[in-house]
């Protein structure tokens, strides 16, 4: 831990971290020091001038977001010199505001009209000034009005430190406004809609595209939650109103770098209210899916089941609930008694490499390694974790990328290597050992003939001294990846492309029977899904039984539909990448007669005569952990997937029936 | 081609500024300058600020102006003084304090313009009595805001010679050419003339 040092902000004293900003330090003690510019876990630049404060002993007053503090700092917050600054700047920003609060969209929670009530500035002293510029709204996701920007900057900041950089600045000074380049639209510009920037806004200026007359900040109901739609399992703030939800924001910490969400966790929210939801259960008259009640739907299910005597089998998706899961695996040994159960994880991962990662604390890695994950934000593959490295590496973290094709974090990264990846990795333990580290026989001996390029060799370099390096690697890498663990305290990371992934092999949903690929493509007499199971064509079975949400491709061949309760419907929690628990929270109440997946399956259990209990108490992060030993430099084989294809494929209802269809068909449109 | 960027000093500015007699129109110069050029628009005091400091100095320099203007230019010199977050900023804001300490933008506010330069505030007038219609002011006029006509031997009715206020600019041109001294410089608010 870093050291503490004593401060004294408005006579009352605390004791923080050395290298602590002042506005982050009186916060701390609960007072807040004006800001437009600031944004926590980023360098302060100094913009607004709204945060001077005046420090004892110091003749001119100082800027709170770039002046960290020292030992013994008596702060003054609230004299009078810098209380009549704030005031100007925010009368000086008001002489070119729209003075429309009353029907202003972000009334509540904007941070300009906050600061004008505080310092009773009803309209401006100053002559009005009006520029005109025209509004941005030509995409269904992000509105950007320019007549409402105070200049700020936040948004260029977020946008250019996670990697996007779409926005900036043009022009300088009064009448300067924010755009892209060349003053394109959204669209025509490498935007990915992820509204990063809406987030920061601290006015009207970025806006969710339709929040128009859709209520306003203290009339929703904020609930946290976690996303599912890919691996990273992002925390997300879920707006409700009136048991529909509005909007989704990035739900992490202030300042942490996993404070991201891309644009399908936060516009995709539409499909569980779509027309698209399955909200009856349906079976399968004549060649013809008809609605059906829960008890009829059941009862065929546990009699088709109970005449089984063999080759039965449930795949599901690995973005269930742990609770869920907890349920099935259950089913699968004590009702249904089929050793065949298995995920989608299968298709891209083993289930030691998901249960052995290491918990990781993102925000304090200061070497990054990536292996194997070609992460893209434009294509979506594990958005926020690309997102997150990107703001790691522009707050000092060093960066490695090991991809054998070209890919966009290589980019950014200080050494990319792009080479085979295990090989790489072979490299750079010789070139660890080469430069002191100690290994056993089994290690030194397997790498002894390996080559060690120049940037291996300075990938080396800066991994020795790093204080906590972190590699996340594919879940096909992870043993080799391990392998670096056993000569530097680096912590290894597998990411899979679905957000309960590790949860779910570790309640142990792997299959000891057939695995999910030899279940699609075999031949089997019963086969139940869980989940939007991305299967192209209909599986071989005497009878197939769809539990899911949306009547997807795949519903639609099954004997039987079960409705499922979508991931904003459901209650329990997930094992992200990190190996951190997240709560899942039910924001509104499941669609129709849907019903999260454990209660449909314990429903089930009791069709059929032998009723599972649901017991919580019993997953809690049941982590196992093991020592890392050598294992060989080799890429598991079997673990390719397109990355794109198969989030895109496992996400296919939400972005058929959201606005992100639009992001689809702008695209086929420019080709 | 190896193109030399200018990069224009704020002293430089300021000199440039001093050779004018008023403080309103330094003040304006400066300004109207500063934010061409060296004005970098990172902090918003300095930025916001100037540019509102040039709308109240125009509307001082046309006449429009009220004492809450002049104590909102004031206050901006003050603010940005403190809060700039450079040097340019602050100096800017010191010569511009400097400039309203010699009380003569309230005298603007009032209608008079000290140094009888700024020409909302002056008036040009050809004195009939002295005027001998020799044409030589409608000559040196470059913007025709003189009419006349010329006296001719022998031919009386003639059109005397005035100045067009709405055309006239001020510069000057006419006082310097007249061999009677018939034309005299006003102050607008009094209507008492001034030394030139």
């Amino acid at each position: 831990m870093s050291k503490k040092v004593n401060v004294t902000i408005d006579g009352k004293e605390t004791q923080v971290p050395e290298g602590t900003n002042l506005i982050d330090a009186a916060e701390s003690v609960g007072v807040h020091i004006p800001n437009l510019c600031y944004l926590k876990g980023m360098r302060g630049i100094g913009a607004c001038r709204m945060c001077l404060v005046e420090i004892e002993g110091m003749k001119a007053p100082m800027i709170g977001c770039t002046t960290k503090v020292k030992e013994g700092m008596a702060v003054n917050t609230k004299t009078e010199q810098v209380e009549e600054v704030r005031k100007f700047v925010i009368d000086l920003i008001l002489s070119m505001h729209p003075l429309d609060c009353m029907t202003c969209t972000k009334a509540g929670v904007c941070n300009l009209q906050k600061y004008a009530y505080d310092f009773e500035i009803k309209e401006s002293n100053f002559n009005r000034k009006k520029f005109g510029y025209p509004v941005d709204e030509a995409n269904p996701f992000i509105k950007r009005d320019p007549d409402y920007c105070v200049l700020c900057g936040r948004c260029v900041r977020v946008c250019k430190e996670q990697g996007t950089n779409v926005l900036e600045f043009m022009g300088r000074g009064v009448g300067s406004k924010i755009g892209t380049a060349m003053d394109k639209p959204l669209q025509e510009s490498e935007c990915t809609f992820c509204g990063s920037c809406v987030d920061v806004c601290p006015v009207n200026a970025l806006l969710e595209a339709d929040r128009w007359r859709k209520g306003r900040e203290w009339e929703y109901t904020t609930h946290n939650s976690v996303c599912l739609s890919c691996g990273n399992g992002c925390d997300i703030t879920v707006s409700e109103l009136d048991g529909s939800v509005v909007k989704i924001n990035a739900g992490a910490d202030d300042g942490s770098a996993e404070k991201y969400i891309c644009a399908t966790g936060r516009f995709g929210f539409e499909s569980a209210m779509s027309d698209a939801r399955i909200t009856t259960p349906l079976k399968r008259v004549d060649g013809k899916l008809q609605e059906t009640t829960w008890k009829e739907a059941l009862e065929i299910v546990a009699d088709k089941i109970k005449a089984a005597k063999d080759n039965t089998g449930i795949i599901s998706t690995g973005n269930i609930l742990n609770q869920d899961a907890f349920v099935l695996s259950k089913f699968a040994s004590d009702v249904m008694k089929t050793k065949n159960v298995d995920t989608t994880v299968s298709l891209y991962s083993d289930a030691d490499s998901l249960k052995h990662s290491d918990t990781v604390d993102i925000d304090n890695a200061d070497a990054i390694v990536l292996v194997g994950l070609n992460t893209s934000q434009k294509d979506r593959v594990l958005p926020a974790l690309d997102a997150a490295v990107r703001k790691r590496a522009s707050r000092g973290a060093k960066l490695i990328v090991i991809n054998p094709q070209e890919s966009a974090a290589g980019a950014a990264a200080t050494v990319n290597i792009q080479a085979d990846e295990a090989s790489s990795l072979a490299g750079l333990s010789k070139a660890l050992i080469d430069a002191g580290c100690k290994a056993d026989k089994d290690l030194s001996s397997a790498v002894s003939g390996s080559t060690v390029s120049e940037e291996i060799a300075k990938a080396a370099e800066l991994l020795k001294g790093a204080q906590s390096p972190v590699i996340f690697c594919s879940p096909s890498l992870f043993n080799a990846a391990q392998n670096i663990s056993l000569l530097l305290k680096t912590k290894v990371a597998a990411v899979p492309f679905e957000a309960n992934a590790r949860g779910v092999v570790t309640l142990g949903l792997t299959t000891e029977g057939k695995t999910y690929q030899e279940m699609v493509s075999g031949t089997m007499y019963i086969l139940y899904a869980i989940g939007e199971v991305p299967v192209e064509k209909r599986p071989r079975a005497n009878f197939l039984v769809a539990q899911t949400s949306y009547l997807t491709d795949f519903a639609k061949e099954a004997d039987v539909v079960l409705p499922a309760a979508s991931y904003l419907e459901s209650k329990g929690t997930i094992t992200n990448y990190l190996g951190k628990n997240k709560t899942v929270n039910r924001i509104i109440e499941p669609a129709g007669d849907s019903k999260q997946h454990k209660d449909i399956i314990i429903e089930l259990s009791k069709a059929m005569g032998s009723p599972i209990r649901d017991l919580a108490a019993k997953i809690k992060g049941a982590k196992e952990i093991s020592k890392p030993s050598f294992s060989p430099f080799e890429k598991k084989k079997g673990l390719d997937v397109n990355a794109s294809e198969l989030t895109d494929s496992l996400n296919a209802s939400v972005l058929k029936n959201s606005k992100l269809v639009w992001l689809k068909e702008a695209k086929e449109a420019t080709v | 081609m190896d193109i030399k960027k200018k990069v224009i000093k704020l002293e430089d500015i300021k000199k440039d500024a001093e050779e004018m007699q008023c403080p309103v129109e330094k003040s304006l110069y400066l300004i109207t300058v500063f934010l061409k050029g060296p004005m970098c628009g990172r902090c918003f005091p300095c930025s916001m600020g100037c540019y509102e400091a040039k709308i109240i100095l125009n509307n001082i320099i046309a006449g429009n102006s009220s004492n809450e203007e002049l104590k909102n230019l004031k206050r901006i010199a003050d603010e940005v003084l403190i809060s700039s977050l450079c040097k340019k900023g602050k100096d800017t804001a010191k010569f511009l304090l400097e400039w309203i300490d010699t009380g003569d933008f309230d005298k603007h506010i009032e209608g008079i313009c000290p140094e009888k330069v700024c020409p909302e505030f002056i008036e040009y007038r050809i004195v009939s009595d002295k005027c001998t219609m020799c044409g030589d002011c409608l000559r040196a006029c470059k913007l025709g805001a003189i009419h006349g006509e010329e006296k001719k031997q022998f031919i009386s009715g003639y059109q005397p010679f005035e100045i067009r206020q709405l055309k006239c600019t001020k510069c000057g041109d006419c006082i310097k050419v007249c061999p009677e001294k018939a034309i005299v410089l006003l102050d607008v608010k009094s209507g008492e003339p001034v030394k030139v």
